[in-house]
Formats: C-alpha cells, sequence, structure tokens
C-alpha cells in the first residue's frame, strides 16, 4: 500500500507540472484539465456481468465478487445478468452516488463493443468517463476456458486485480475536439464508389472520386445482363455514369492513384498521381489558354494511330490503338495515350488540329487535396484460373473465363452479341458452365471462400444462351446453387424450366480434342453415383475472384488491415461491415469481400453515410490519450521527434529552453515516446508509467495490499 | 406367390430395409482412418471430383467418393466388407485435385489396412505377399521379360533381389516382424484348403 501512494503522488506532481507550464505558457489551451480533485483517496467500484451464460457458465460469479470486495481500494463489488443493459448501467450510476466512487471497473467482455457504453454511464454518474477500466473476462476468460470452471475464475479474479490497480489511479481527461474538413475521398469508380460518390455528393459534400483506369464504370461496365431482373447492365449503369461525370459536388480524377495519406480522421492529406494521359480536357485546355480546345471524343485521333493493341476492357478479344478509350459510353469521354505502345508518331497530333488536345509529352502530376474521410472502393480481378490446371484455361481455346463469356455475349462486345467459339468462331451448340472454379478450394492453390455471386451469373449465362441460340443445351456443373437473394430461387427455377441441365458434381478434369477442338468433361454426376464423359463446343469457367492487384498498396495507405482470405478488414463484420479500424476510412463493395450489384450498392450507400457522419457534425472527438511533455525533465535532446510514427512531435523555445511539443491531434497514443524517452519526460494520457507498473505490480505481487 | 418365384434372394435384397441407422456409426473408425491415413476425409463435401478423376470408375462399381462418405460417417462394417474397396489402383488423381486437400488414396490405404485386421482380403493381395516373401517382387521377372532386357542390352536380372537374392533375407525378416506372411499363409489356406 505504500509503496503505492509513493507512485501515485509521484504521478500527481508529474501531472502538475506539465499542465501549469502549458496552461501558462502556450497559446494553444490544452484539453486536458487539471486533475484538482483526484487525490481523495481512491473508492473503486467493481462490476462483475454474467453475459447471461457466457461468462456466469464457467465463472463463479459469487466467489469472484466477494474476491473483489477483499482488493484494496474497492469500495463497492455488485454483479448483473447483463451490465449493458439500462438496469446494468443504472447500477453503475446509483453506485456511484450512493458510495462516492472516484473510479469503475466492469468485468464482461472486450471493451471493443461496450467499453463507450460503460464510459457514458460513468459519466452520468458524475465522474469523468475515462475513470472506468474493463477487465475483460469473456473473450480472455470464459469463452477460452469454457470447460476449466476454476481457471477461469481463477483468471477472472486476476483481471479485475489488474484493472483495480489501474482504475485506483485513473484520472479525469477531456477528448479533444477537431474539425472536420467538409469534403470527402472514394478510391475506385466501379459501381460501388459511384454510387458511394453520387450519396456523398447529393448530401453537399465535396467529393474526390479516383479512378486508376481512363474511364468509370468498372466490372459492371463489362457485364452484359443483371441477374435476376435480365436489365441490360450498360443501361442501369450508364445514367449513373453521366450522374457522376456532371456532379458539381464530385471532382473526378481517372487515370489517377492515390500516391500518400497523412494525417487522421477530419484532416487526412491526400496526395493523388494524375497520370500523364495525353491527352487535355477541354477545361485543360482552357486553362493552358486554347480556346474551344481540348479533346470532344471525336475519335479522329484514334482512325489514323497506326498501333493495333488488344483492348483490355474486352479481354483482349477486341483490338484498339495506341490513343483509345475503352468503350463508346465511357465517362469522360476523353482520350488516353497508352505509352507503353505509342511511338509518338504524331500523326494523332496532326489531325487533332486547332483543338491541340494531344501533348505526347505529358508528364504525371502529384495533386495534394485535404479530405475528412475516405472511403476504398477498390473492387476485385478474377483469379488466374489457369493456375487450376486441369480445366485447361490457357491451353484449350475454347475454355473461356466468365467475364470473356460476358463481353461475347454483349451486344457492344466483339462479336456483337454473337456467341462464337474462339477456336473457329461457330456458334456452340452445347456449353458447360463449371462452378466453383477456384472457388471452395483448399489445396492452396484456390481460394477458400465462396465467391458469391458466381451461381447466379452462371444461371443468367445459361439463360441467355438459351435465348439466343436455338437447340443450344447449357449444363451447368455446380456443387451447390447459392440463390439466396430476392428473387434469385425464383430465378433458379426459371432457368431450369428453360431447359439447363444441372449435373451436380465438380469437374475434375478437362480435355480437348485436338481436331475437333472439342472439349471433353470428366465429372461424377453425384447424384447418380456415375461418373460422367461430356463432349461439348465450349467451357465457361466462373472463376474465383481475389481483391483488384493494387488494393494492397492502397489500403497500407491508409492504414486498413487485410482478413485472412485477403479482402479488406471491416471494424466489425456484422454490426459495422463498412467501417475499418482506421477512423475516418470505410469500405464499400466488393474490395472488403465478395458481393453482387445489390449488395455492392447497398454496402455503398452504408459506406457514404458512415463517411459523411463525421463531416456533417463538423467536427470529432478524439480519445484523449496524447502523450504530454513534462517540460521540467524534458532535456530537448529531440531524439522522441524522429521516432515518433505520426510526425506529431516537435522541439519548441520556451524559457529560452528546447523542449519538445506535442501536435495532439496527430498523436496517436501510440506510446513509443514515452517507452523510449530517456530522461522520463514524456506522460502518456490514460496509460502512464505509474498506473501500468501499479497493473504488473497486481498481477505479479497480487497488488498492494 | 407368383411375384417371387424363381427369385426369392433378389426380391428379398430388394425389399430390404435400407435406411440408415445411428447405431450403423462408429464415430472411432473416422478416427482411426484419419490417423491411420493422416487425411482429413471428415472434412469431405462430396463435390465427385475423387470419382471423376478415377481410371477404376468408369469400368468398375469402385466409388472413392462412397468410401469417403463413409469414413465420415464412421460406416465401417459397410467400409470394410464391400469388395470394391480392394479396385483402387492407388494412382492419386483423387489426391492430385481433391479441392479440400483431403487424400482419398491414404483413406482406402487406411481402410484396408483395417478390413485386413478382420482378414477380410481377397487373396490375390495375399499372393502377392507370398511373392514379395520369396522373390522380394510382388511382380517377379519372367521369360518375356528377361528376354526383353537381353535384346536391350542389360543384365536379364534387374539389379535388385533378383540379381542380388542373399538380400531376400532381409525383406522376409520385415515382413515376418509384422507377421504378414504368417497371416497370409493361414488366410490363403482357409479359403483355398
Amino acid at each position: 500500500m505504500a509503496e503505492k501512494k509513493t507512485k501515485k503522488e509521484t504521478a500527481s506532481k508529474k501531472k502538475e507540472t506539465p499542465k501549469a507550464a502549458v496552461s501558462a505558457k502556450t497559446e494553444k489551451a490544452p484539453a486536458v484539465k487539471a486533475p484538482a480533485t483526484e487525490q481523495k483517496k481512491a473508492r473503486v467500484g467493481v462490476f462483475i456481468c454474467h453475459c447471461g451464460t457466457n461468462i456466469a457458465g464457467s465463472v463463479d460469479i459469487p466467489d469472484v465478487q466477494e474476491y473483489a470486495k477483499s482488493l484494496p481500494n474497492v469500495a463497492f463489488a455488485d454483479n448483473y445478468q447483463y451490465m449493458c443493459s439500462t438496469p446494468g448501467q443504472s447500477k453503475i450510476i446509483a453506485a456511484i452516488k450512493e458510495n462516492d466512487l472516484t473510479g469503475i471497473v466492469v468485468a464482461a467482455c472486450s471493451p471493443r463493443l461496450h467499453e463507450p457504453t460503460f464510459r457514458t454511464a460513468t459519466k452520468e454518474g458524475g465522474l469523468n468517463p475515462f475513470r472506468f477500466e474493463m477487465a475483460n473476462i469473456r473473450e480472455q476468460g470464459s469463452w477460452v476456458h469454457m470447460h476449466d470452471r476454476e481457471g477461469a475464475t481463477d483468471k477472472a479474479k486476476d483481471a479485475i486485480r489488474i484493472a483495480v490497480a489501474k482504475a485506483s489511479l485513473l484520472q479525469d481527461l477531456v477528448p479533444k475536439t477537431v474539425p472536420v474538413e467538409h469534403a470527402a475521398m472514394v478510391v475506385g469508380a466501379g459501381i460501388a464508389g459511384m454510387q458511394a460518390a453520387l450519396d456523398l455528393a447529393n448530401a453537399g459534400i465535396k467529393t474526390y472520386l479516383i479512378e486508376k483506369n481512363p474511364t468509370i464504370g468498372g466490372r459492371m461496365s463489362q457485364l452484359d445482363k443483371t441477374f435476376p431482373t435480365l436489365d441490360c447492365s450498360q443501361c442501369i449503369l450508364t445514367p449513373k455514369m453521366v450522374d457522376v461525370g456532371r456532379a458539381e459536388n464530385i471532382d473526378l480524377m481517372t487515370c489517377a492513384e492515390v500516391e500518400n495519406v497523412e494525417g487522421y480522421i477530419g484532416n487526412f492529406d491526400v496526395t493523388i498521381r494524375r497520370k500523364a494521359r495525353g491527352v487535355l480536357t477541354p477545361a485543360e485546355a482552357e486553362a493552358k489558354g486554347i480556346v474551344g480546345g481540348g479533346c470532344n471524343g471525336c475519335g479522329d485521333c484514334e482512325a489514323v494511330c497506326p498501333v493495333i493493341k488488344p483492348n483490355p476492357f474486352e479481354m483482349g478479344m477486341k483490338p484498339r490503338k495506341a490513343i483509345y478509350i475503352y468503350h463508346p459510353q465511357v465517362v469522360p469521354l476523353i482520350y488516353t495515350i497508352d505509352w507503353d505502345s505509342c511511338i509518338k508518331c504524331g500523326l494523332c497530333v496532326e489531325v487533332c488540329g486547332e483543338k491541340k488536345a494531344i501533348d505526347l509529352e505529358m508528364k504525371d502530376e502529384l495533386v495534394k487535396v485535404k479530405v475528412g474521410t475516405a472511403i476504398l472502393a477498390t473492387g476485385y480481378d478474377l483469379f488466374p484460373i489457369e493456375k487450376k490446371e486441369e480445366w485447361g484455361y490457357k491451353k484449350y481455346e475454347n475454355v473461356v473465363t466468365s467475364l470473356e463469356f460476358e463481353r461475347l455475349i454483349c451486344a457492344s462486345g466483339p462479336t456483337g452479341g454473337h456467341l462464337v467459339r474462339p477456336s473457329d468462331g461457330v456458334t456452340p451448340k452445347k456449353v458447360a458452365f463449371l462452378l466453383c472454379a477456384g472457388s471452395r478450394d483448399n489445396t492452396g492453390v484456390g481460394k477458400p471462400y465462396c465467391s458469391r455471386f458466381c451461381c447466379m451469373y452462371s444461371l443468367k449465362h445459361a439463360h441467355q444462351i438459351i435465348e439466343k441460340i436455338p437447340g443450344v443445351q447449357p449444363y451447368i456443373f455446380y456443387m451447390d446453387i447459392r440463390s439466396f437473394g430476392k428473387m434469385y430461387e425464383e430465378f433458379y427455377y426459371r432457368i431450369q424450366d428453360e431447359g439447363a441441365k444441372f449435373m451436380r458434381g465438380r469437374v475434375a478434369n478437362v480435355l480437348e480434342d485436338p481436331d475437333t477442338k472439342n472439349l471433353l468433361i470428366n465429372a461424377e454426376d453425384t447424384l447418380l453415383n456415375r461418373p460422367i464423359k461430356l463432349e461439348v463446343d465450349m467451357v465457361v469457367l466462373a472463376a474465383a475472384v481475389e481483391p483488384a492487384a493494387e488494393t494492397d498498396r492502397t489500403r497500407k495507405l491508409f492504414g486498413v488491415s487485410r482478413s485472412m482470405d485477403g479482402w479488406l478488414l471491416e471494424a466489425h463484420p456484422k454490426l459495422n461491415p463498412c467501417g475499418t479500424t482506421t477512423a475516418g476510412v470505410f469500405l464499400a463493395g466488393v474490395c472488403q469481400g465478395p458481393k453482387d450489384i445489390p449488395d455492392t450498392v447497398a454496402s455503398a450507400e452504408g459506406a457514404a453515410s458512415a463517411a459523411s457522419i463525421p463531416i456533417h457534425k463538423g467536427e470529432v472527438e478524439l480519445e484523449p490519450y496524447f502523450a504530454q511533455c513534462i517540460e521540467e525533465k524534458c532535456a530537448g535532446c529531440g531524439m522522441c521527434v524522429n521516432l515518433c510514427p505520426y510526425q506529431a512531435l516537435s522541439l519548441v523555445e520556451k524559457e529560452g529552453r528546447t523542449v519538445m511539443q506535442v501536435t495532439e491531434a496527430k498523436c496517436k497514443g501510440c506510446g513509443t515516446c514515452g517507452g523510449f524517452c530517456p530522461g522520463g519526460a514524456i506522460w502518456m494520457q490514460h496509460f502512464a508509467t505509474p498506473q501500468i507498473i501499479a497493473q504488473i505490480d497486481a498481477f505479479l505481487i497480487g497488488g498492494a495490499k | 406367390m407368383p411375384r417371387t418365384k424363381g427369385y426369392p434372394e433378389a426380391l428379398e435384397k430388394k425389399l430390404a430395409d435400407t435406411r440408415l441407422y445411428e447405431d450403423e456409426r462408429h464415430p472411432e473408425f473416422t478416427k482411426t482412418v484419419e490417423k491411420l491415413s493422416m487425411s482429413i476425409p471428415h472434412m469431405c463435401y462430396q463435390c465427385g471430383t475423387c470419382t471423376a478423376s478415377c481410371p477404376s470408375a468408369p469400368r468398375s462399381s469402385y466409388r472413392i467418393r462412397k468410401f469417403v462418405r463413409r469414413a465420415l460417417l464412421g460406416l465401417e462394417d459397410e467400409a470394410l466388407t464391400d469388395p470394391d474397396l480392394w479396385l483402387c489402383t492407388t494412382c492419386y488423381s483423387c489426391t492430385d485435385r481433391c479441392p479440400r486437400d483431403i487424400a482419398p488414396t491414404d483413406v482406402i490405404m487406411a481402410m484396408r489396412n483395417l478390413a485386413f485386421k478382420r482378414d477380410i482380403i481377397p487373396v490375390n493381395f495375399l499372393k502377392t505377399v507370398q511373392a514379395i516373401y520369396t522373390t522380394g517382387h510382388g511382380v517377379p521377372n519372367n521369360d518375356v521379360n528377361r528376354a526383353a532386357r537381353k535384346k536391350l542390352g542389360m543384365n536379364p536380372e534387374p539389379p535388385t533381389t533378383h540379381a542380388f537374392p542373399q538380400y531376400v533375407k532381409g525383406i522376409q525378416k520385415i515382413i515376418d516382424y509384422y507377421e504378414l506372411k504368417k497371416n497370409a499363409d493361414r488366410i490363403v489356406k482357409e479359403r483355398e484348403g
């Protein structure tokens, strides 16, 4: 006990010193008020949650409560079935008043979900909300020691003892609020990014929409029709693309990538690389003094360009020139030069004439913008299905992926919507669709997850060929048909009724007849328990999806994690699917996990709504876990300045001395500087050295009795 | 009853109760098979890739998927008494392609070992044991082979126990340690007299 008191006194001394200095000298008033009343003897209240039987099922609650009462500084102990419920919180509020408590400990779940709940209750009871400490006896206790009641009970006692030690030393803290920039950024302009940007813009927020390709529209613009309604994909998408292009609040940047991100929620400084597209927009031309110039999308340049390359939008099945647009409906309708294939012959410049839209010497440009929040909508690529060698993709000409099929069946595609075999241009009469191609694969080659939309688009593909090719027979090789959405099961019924043959078996391998280029499929009809050998004209692989190639680079810039499967990690899979663990950064669409179009749009609207909240509030509260400089101890060595990962520290002159100063809004409270400072001159609020030492002591030597 | 005339046994088979009863399941069988095979048949999702890859399936009643299912459910008697168990050629095509990364071939091998413990084994497998015991080879050299080897300019006997018969003793020692020959001889005698 004696030792602990000493520490507490030391703590308060440390505390007061920087406060006095700061409030006297600096112009920016510190958000933390001096802990004037803290020195009265600590009186901690302990509340133990049963969490139904989640905790009470493996922890002896009365025993733990008795133990808690015996701990030093504990003035009150209670338990309740659900501490997070209203009656549970009322217990905290009442106990603070009745027992004159100075600190609260709730032993329950992880602080992740309910720390805010109990902080609010602590505040309503009349205490500073930061005088609350949580002991996790569920995730780290009862759940992991479910069959060891004695062990779980002992561990709960340890956790509570440690939490009480800290709660006895907690101090009043006041969160800092920072203003939020009235602008947002959306990275990726597929359907998710477009929808999110439109929502933000319609809510009156300036939105920067960043797209690495020359046009917006993403994967959805490559699709022919959409299930289960069979709307033409382009027909429902292009109006939105036009809206995005026209929206006043949207600053659309195509051929652009995020280069660097600095700052924090409310104040992200983002550097964008605008890659040289070699062609000026009318606005850019005007800025250069070329009146009435810039690209108007006439296409004269394309006609004269002598270089021919495959068009990636058409999955390489249609040619384009070195100066190109993906397709006639692109937004913005501005040509782009492919620098890798341009030979700089200058024919395009000549034919463009007075418009002077083409600049073959254009260089990348770096643009800096400030935004309050950001949404990542980076989408997906197809898994390189040739890695599953048994299905012969890239080995046999008539084995195509589902995206190639979309282009081949699309009226604006390379064949004008007439499905043909790549080997001979003949219309196929027997087509096999291989589902779960690379999905649900635990071999380490494919993806262990379900790609979620392949079942439905394969049903749609079967419908499309039945509709277009008289006498065609689609075979769908499947393991399970996952038709869980609204009107999806009905769609499955319809396609079966239209004549698609559903073969319940995964295809073992595909072989090619070298003469006819027909394909031989080996599978098992698992419902008949008989092997099948089927000759078809064409095979369509419903390839798995994976995060788009650049996702990893982008997510690192924004400090977003990814889950085990490679997709970006949401803050909570059920209750916060659009948020991330970085405040102010949100996820929309497939980058978080495979989604079909309805789910993607819903997710995008959710992300836009979440991203607009801090902007509309105008300010955000930052947790007050800032480092503080104890100026009388600071030697001004500056070693901490370089250590700080957030550039939050700097050296300043004060009263003729060099001391360190913290920019609180930038400080994330990581503790790097506090742990390092050779003079012990840095005080980490809420994680102060005396508080942490008290916790360690409590654990190792049972706390000071 | 005229309908049964001449076919009493077949009809009885057709009318038998073939429902799956819980007491046929032996969870410890699944565990033993997993331990012996060092594989995970309990993770099978019955896609049929194994049967479709199997060179035996199109030529026989052997269905590897069915055996993995039996391993998963613990249907010990049904798996071990099915003569199809011995139709696997151990080519490992199913193991190469299984999307759940199960080794169906090794599951079959484990079940064969368990069947042998119950004296369930075709005689031809036992004759192979006897052949290995006496010559060191499951398929010993023969005159056709010898002629072919000679024609190719090779020693008519390969550099194995055929060329070095003194090492057959070592092989016999190993087989004796597991009492394989003793059991093989006993079972062959019981079956063939």
